[in-house]
């Protein structure tokens, strides 16, 4: 076995590279300034000090955190049902609607993300339906709406797929026995069912939340630049301001508080299903 | 104990597509029975059971339950709760949990369930495992768990679907018994689905063989044990020496050439039957007590017994000759094709029913490509044999005139006759290469086909007896030129027997069976 894991090396070490260098770097420019003559690098807090003070960042974050949140959320609303469906579907059905779930994910994120413009656009789909209606002149695009539409639409598929698997692992005799122990439809959902498609959810959530609280192109479409999220901030520092340093910071800062979140969100699930774990 | 009937089956079919599971089943189920629904996978008897518990509903039929119709209730509504054949345990509850799952669902007060599972702990002999998550238990204490999480609602029935099935045999053997004790503590009926006949003989009150989607047999373990009322019963239910006879009176049957007592009757005169003799009814005897005499074949300790195989009736056998002859091959001259052949006997009697088709066949005749191995057709065969004895030459040829020549020898072969055994047994000598004994995949069979063994009954000839073939060569170490004996033989009569006094290998010895011991069925005409 030695010998076979020796073929690991070149893989290790092509992680490290590729993986934990940038994060390191990362981390170093967050807490240095470029320094004077003598030393090149100088460590500093500066850049946390900065962010935590100005209110407008805050703001920001507080935004992010907020739209992330309402994306999950909408997110788990909309999936369950779908996936659900698509579970207690058979083999083949299951198959042809998870392909057509997968099937927009092979587009590029960023040309399906420019397609929503046309939609929410004044004189789009949206509007002229609203429009029958008796709303005149609706304009989605460039609303806190628009940044959350583009939002659920992209991360939907991650969430349904999420909790498709978890559905479809569930052994079918276990809600033959929930029947047969007096539970009717709704209780075996709400007692067997839901809590054991819950780690499904959970993962659903990390693939969901994570990636709309950084996201920075869909709010730059789909805000207009008027919706601004921390996503938009760090890539300002980075590409406009030069200031990689603080940039450098943001993103340490959104990287802590991400493990929090999901920290949380497993010692709340350990804690709903009384300590006892699947194993 | 009252006979009440809580349960009827009436006219139960089901069909999946377009298979037809339960054919008609009408079955009457009592209270407090411990009944056992008994059969091979495949038989029905799971989907007779989840048609019970509501899980599937019959195609046609009506499942009565205490008067009423529940063949379309769901299952929440029926009042019986079923033991899964995998447990089925809820894996994000604790055992505490699971047990009270019921209780919960009929919104019980907090107090009254705990009084209720913990009553059921004690029964199940789990307690203070209340906390436990259920994953982390054995498969004999998930099993226990099952069993109180279905009990704890008190139904009227509990059906168990070949629960013991994932236990090991020393952990099946207690828990078969833990369920007796279960079963009469809480003096309801249990419905159990196994296809293990010892478990079955065990625990049941009521057996109930299923075959087919038919039920073959209902009654209790001593009945569907010494009365079975066909072969198949007789021989799914313990083991059995099933030997075919005639009734010749009432209390008279025959087999095997010889009348005995017995204590059937009622069947017609001369009908045929079969006769069913346990092998712990017999009793090995010396030679001049003996009802049947024999040799013992072989002897096999059993733990507590010896099971010893007796033949009554010797086996019929033929020894041919195989000669093994050099390469058989012929190459045309511009060696682009091959073709080989063998030389064959043939019974004089078959001459006339010899056509082209089946002297290329005895012949083994062959033609082929060998640069690519693609087999050619052989276009032309040339013979003329006589209804007499003698050599015939014949000659095989292809398409690209490659031919070969060989000899088909007619013969009288004798038949060997064995009256006692109504056998009849015929082989033939045959002719083969090394390349084609070493290449045999299945040497047994093929050697029956190069010989043209066959067995019969001579009271029927369409029937055919099984043969079994011998030889000492050594597929290794054949040599061209050379002939073996290969021998065929049918098996005879044997006895199987159960005793515990050791008997020598070899010895001849008599069998002594009373009337009693000896049980006849009616013949089953579509086993």
């Amino acid at each position: 076995m030695k010998r076979f894991s020796q073929l690991a090396v070149p893989y290790i070490v092509w992680s490290v590279i590729m993986l934990l260098l940038p994060m390191v770097l990362v981390v170093f420019y967050a807490f240095t300034d470029t320094g004077n003559a003598i030393l090149s690098f100088q460590f500093t807090l500066r850049h946390f000090i900065r962010f935590f003070t100005d209110p407008d960042f805050l703001l920001v974050l507080w935004r992010s955190l907020k739209i992330a949140f309402k994306t999950t959320v909408v997110c788990v609303i909309l999936g369950y049902p779908v996936a659900y469906f698509i579970a207690n579907s058979s083999d083949r059905m299951r198959n042809m609607l998870v392909l057509a779930i997968t099937l927009p994910t092979w587009i590029n994120m960023l040309v399906r993300t420019y397609a929503w413009i046309g939609l929410l656009s004044k004189g789009g789909l949206f509007s002229m339906i609203f429009g029958l209606f008796g709303f005149k002149d609706v304009e989605i695009l460039y609303t806190e709406t628009a940044v959350l539409i583009g939002m659920v639409y992209n991360f939907l598929p991650f969430m349904i797929l999420q909790i498709n698997t978890s559905l479809s692992k569930m052994d079918h005799s276990l809600l033959e026995a929930a029947s047969d122990l007096g539970a009717d439809g709704v209780q075996s959902f709400l007692k067997v069912t839901l809590p054991l498609s819950l780690p499904g959810v959970i993962s659903g959530i990390s693939l969901v939340f994570l990636p709309a609280v950084s996201s920075f192109f869909i709010p730059k479409l789909l805000g207009g630049g008027q919706y601004f999220l921390i996503g938009n901030v760090i890539e300002n520092q980075f590409i406009t301001v030069g200031e990689w340093n603080f940039g450098s910071a943001i993103s340490v800062i959104m990287a802590v508080i991400m493990m929090l979140s999901m920290y949380l969100v497993r010692t709340l699930e350990l804690r709903n299903s009384g300590g006892v774990r699947e194993s | 104990m009252e006979d009440k009937t809580l349960i009827r089956f009436r006219d139960i079919v089901m069909s999946f597509e377009d298979q037809l599971v339960l054919k008609k089943i009408n079955l009457d189920i009592q209270e407090n029975e411990f009944v056992t629904l008994l059969g091979p996978s495949g038989c029905g008897k799971t989907t007779l059971l989840r048609i019970l518990g509501g899980f599937l509903e019959p195609t046609e039929g009506q499942v009565i339950f205490d008067g009423e119709d529940i063949a379309k209730l769901p299952p929440y509504k029926r009042e019986l709760n079923t033991v899964f054949q995998k447990y089925a345990l809820f894996p994000h509850m604790t055992v505490y949990d699971n047990i009270a799952f019921g209780l919960k669902i009929k919104k019980m007060s907090k107090d009254v369930i705990e009084q209720k599972v913990m009553k059921m702990m004690k029964l199940i002999g789990l307690e203070g495992y209340e906390g436990k998550n259920v994953t982390l238990l054995s498969g004999g204490q998930q099993q226990r768990v099952a069993i109180a999480r279905a009990l704890v609602n008190e139904p009227k029935v509990l059906l168990l679907d070949e629960p013991l099935g994932a236990l090991d045999l020393k952990l099946r053997k207690e828990m078969q018994y833990e369920l007796k004790r279960i079963q009469q503590e809480v003096g309801i009926t249990f419905i159990y689905v196994t296809h293990d006949q010892e478990e079955a003989l065990t625990m049941s009150d009521k057996i109930v063989v299923m075959k087919a989607g038919e039920i073959q047999q209902i009654g209790t373990p001593q009945q569907i044990y010494n009365e079975p009322v066909n072969r198949y019963v007789a021989d799914f239910v313990g083991e059995s020496n099933i030997i075919p006879g005639r009734m010749i009176d009432d209390y008279l049957v025959r087999f095997d050439d010889h009348d005995f007592k017995c204590v059937d009757f009622g069947f017609p005169r001369n009908a045929p039957v079969d006769v069913v003799l346990r092998p712990e009814d017999i009793d090995i005897v010396p030679v001049d007590e003996g009802q049947v005499n024999g040799t013992v074949d072989s002897v096999l300790f059993k733990g507590q017994q010896y099971e010893v195989i007796v033949e009554t009736v010797p086996g019929t056998s033929v020894t041919v000759r195989m000669r093994v002859v050099k390469s058989n091959e012929v190459t045309s001259a511009d060696g682009k094709e091959k073709i080989s052949a063998n030389d064959f006997f043939v019974d004089i009697e078959d001459v006339p029913s010899l056509d082209d088709k089946e002297v290329i066949a005895r012949a083994d005749a062959q033609a082929w490509d060998p640069s690519t191995d693609e087999y050619l057709s052989i276009s032309n065969i040339q013979y003329e044999v006589k209804e007499e004895e003698g050599e015939y030459p014949v000659v095989f040829s292809t398409q690209g005139g490659t031919m070969i020549q060989k000899t088909i020898y007619v013969v009288n072969q004798p038949v060997v006759k064995n009256p006692k055994a109504n056998e009849a047994v015929m082989a033939f000598n045959f002719f083969k290469t090394v390349d084609e004994l070493q290449e045999a995949q299945t040497l047994d069979t093929d050697l029956k086909t190069w010989a043209s063994a066959q067995a019969w009954k001579l009271s029927n000839e369409d029937e055919s007896v099984d043969l079994y073939v011998d030889y000492d060569f050594d597929l290794e170490n054949i040599r061209e030129g050379a002939s073996y004996p290969v021998t065929f033989a049918t098996t005879g009569r044997e006895f199987k027997i159960r005793t515990t006094d050791y008997v020598e290998e070899g010895a001849e010895v008599g069998l002594r069976f009373g009337p009693e011991d000896i049980h006849v069925m009616h013949k089953e005409t579509n086993y």
